[in-house]
């Protein structure tokens, strides 16, 4: 069993309906786990494969609603759908303000929760991705040399070679060569994916912040 | 020795009277055949009617007359016993004395034995034909006329005891009837007030369902949507490709437990709502309780409060109605969850308890950690109509605590350690026939 394959969590507290949606979800090839209850769920260990929550909004100690908020304060991005013996607008509005993907009044069609558990699941499989491509990114920005990263920082803001060089301090072919290094270390294939990296690792760039410093010298040519 | 002649009242006697005794409602059902002659007297035990002199006079005559007529049939029948027994035999007269005073009273009773003295001085005695008679007769003539009243006395006396025996033994009677009657009344008073109790306890058990509609819906809609989505579920396994008819077997038998948890429950809901007689079963205390909470559960997580119970496991069994034994739990539950919403902070936290209570009980308790009662609703918390609650009908605990006391047992109420407030109940155990 690869830890790839996803997993359905589901937490429900009524045992008649517990074990129908287990064996509904399994029916469909997917992993499940069950709980009983919020807590049982929060004392699990994470797992490394997409998954979805299936949440009874209902359940005694730990409501969904509040697992829905520990689990945003605890930034575990994790899609939820919430499924409810009787919902009422205010409780929705609220599940859905908080990120939750569905809200399933019981009884609902098998299809309707399968539809949502499956595309649950693939927004978090994206998710993941976009995350792990990110960390790769960041692992690669922290292997830059602190020279490299400044280089960096203004490449991506559009200065010419020359404009660096000046603004640093050094020769011309010492930023071409910095250059190179840093396109090498992000492995980055051309200038318009370098920019998009900086972009995605955002404005955390230790030195200082590039933006409006570099921003302030656009207009000059 | 002459008989007072007031003792002589009968039926045809000077007074008619009414026993005071008795209630004048009773007595107007059942008159007894002195009062029957006379409806005014049946109905107001203060008179005393007294019959017209002329009535009087006429049954006075016909006493007498009745003295008369019989002594003259004893006189004709010594005067034709004359030739077989001769002088002493004079038991005719004397039998005439006797029915006399036993048909007549002391009057007649004296005047025969007067008439009956003259005759027999006049006829019998010797010389006959005359009230003459020789010294030696003397003694015998006493010896008559003493037997004679003597036979009047008794005759009359016997008349009389018989006659009170008899009154005793009618009043004796009528009372008899008067307590059957009133048993009666009392029975149907106790019938109307027990059904009046029950359709109290009725519509307090129909209010408190109304505040558990959700609680109840939910109940039987949770295994229903159960069902289908177990339906579906085997569905696909039939679908898949090999099928997997372990797993469409089991989603199939799930549906089949589902299917009847939710009729329990209607079951359950429907037994609450009727209006039934009350009987008496053998129950398990622990499971009322347990019934109790599962029918209040989401109307719990309605209101944050988290229930827990700590219940004796080997309790013995109670006897007692079932639907009424829930309803006080189910009341105590409500209550206890309202309670607990209108308070601020704390654990929100209901405990329902068990326990054998030494030497013949159970009790139970149901604790709540919510605004606890105030001093002025203490003494009234169990009068009927007394509620704190916005459009409470304030017959909840009144009907609990009839219901508690008909099965035997109390129901009070107490502060709980640490806030809130504690009912709790007692109910005997049931002791083998």
């Amino acid at each position: 069993m690869s830890p790839e394959r996803p997993v359905v969590f589901v937490v429900e507290d009524d045992p008649s309906m517990r074990p129908a949606l287990e064996s509904l979800i399994r029916s469909v090839g997917l992993r499940v786990q069950a709980f009983g209850s919020a807590r049982e769920f929060l004392e699990q260990p994470r797992t490394g494969a997409p998954s979805c929550l299936v949440l009874d909004v209902r359940l005694p100690g730990l409501s969904g609603l509040d697992l829905q908020r520990q689990l945003t304060a605890a930034g575990v991005p994790i899609p939820i759908i919430f499924i409810t013996g009787h919902g009422d607008i205010p409780m929705t509005v609220q599940a859905m303000k908080a990120g939750a993907l569905e809200f399933l009044t019981k009884p609902f069609r098998d299809q309707e929760l399968l539809d949502a558990v499956r595309q649950a699941i693939e927004k978090d499989r994206a998710a993941r991705e976009q995350r792990d491509e990110l960390a790769t990114l960041r692992r690669r920005h922290t292997s830059l040399t602190s020279r490299e990263r400044e280089v960096m920082a203004l490449v991506v803001s559009g200065l010419l070679n020359k404009q660096i060089a000046a603004e640093l301090g050094t020769s011309e072919i010492t930023v071409k060569v910095h250059r190179r290094r840093v396109m090498q270390k992000m492995q980055a294939g051309s200038l318009a994916d370098l920019v998009k990296m900086a972009v995605a690792l955002g404005p955390e760039t230790p030195d200082e912040p590039p933006g409006p410093a570099v921003g302030s010298r656009e207009p000059a040519p | 020795m002459p008989p007072r002649p007031e003792t002589f009242s009968d039926g045809d006697g000077e007074t008619c009277r009414a026993g005071g005794v008795l209630d004048p409602r009773l007595r107007a059902s059942h008159r007894t055949p002195d009062a029957s002659s006379d409806e005014v007297a049946g109905l107001n035990p203060q008179t005393q009617v007294r019959r017209p002199a002329a009535t009087r006079t006429s049954a006075l005559l016909a006493r007498y007359g009745l003295a008369t007529l019989l002594f003259a049939a004893g006189l004709g029948l010594t005067h034709l016993l004359q030739p077989i027994v001769t002088y002493p035999f004079l038991y005719p007269l004397l039998f005439a004395v006797m029915a006399s005073a036993w048909f007549g009273g002391t009057g007649p009773g004296l005047f025969a034995v007067f008439l009956s003295l003259l005759a027999v001085s006049y006829w019998f005695i010797p010389p006959p034909d005359s009230f003459a008679m020789k010294l030696e007769d003397v003694p015998y003539f006493a010896a008559f006329a003493a037997s004679g009243l003597l036979a009047s006395w008794l005759s009359s006396d016997r008349r009389r005891i018989e006659r009170k025996l008899k009154e005793r033994s009618e009043e004796v009677e009528r009372k008899n009837e008067a307590l059957r009657t009133e048993f009666a009344e009392r029975q149907r008073a106790e019938d109307e007030r027990r059904t009046a109790q029950e359709e109290l306890a009725h519509a307090a058990r129909v209010t408190t369902m109304g505040e558990l509609v959700a609680s109840i819906s939910h109940e039987v809609s949770q295994p229903l949507a159960a069902v289908v989505t177990n339906a579906s579920a085997s569905l696909r396994w039939l679908e898949a490709a090999p099928p997997n008819l372990r797993e469409a077997r089991e989603a199939v038998e799930r549906i089949v437990r589902d299917g009847d948890r939710a009729s329990e429950v209607l079951t359950r809901i429907r037994a609450l709502l009727r209006k039934t007689p009350s009987r008496q079963e053998r129950l398990s205390v622990n499971e009322l309780i347990r019934d109790a909470g599962a029918l209040t559960r989401v109307e719990m997580l309605r209101h944050g409060v988290s229930f827990r119970t700590e219940l004796d496991a080997d309790l013995p069994p109670v006897a007692g109605d079932p639907v009424q034994l829930q309803q006080v739990l189910l009341n105590l539950i409500v209550n206890g969850i309202e309670a607990t919403d209108g308070s601020d902070g704390g654990p929100r936290e209901l405990v329902v308890q068990s326990e054998r209570r030494d030497p013949d009980g159970i009790l139970v308790a149901v604790r709540d950690r919510g605004v606890g009662i105030s001093p002025e609703a203490a003494g009234r918390l169990f009068d009927a109509f007394y509620t704190t609650k916005p459009g409470g009908l304030g017959m909840g605990l009144s009907v609990s605590r009839s219901i508690v006391e008909a099965h035997g047992g109390r129901l009070w109420a107490a502060p709980n350690a640490g806030g809130g407030s504690v009912f709790r109940f007692t109910l005997p155990v049931e002791t083998p026939p």
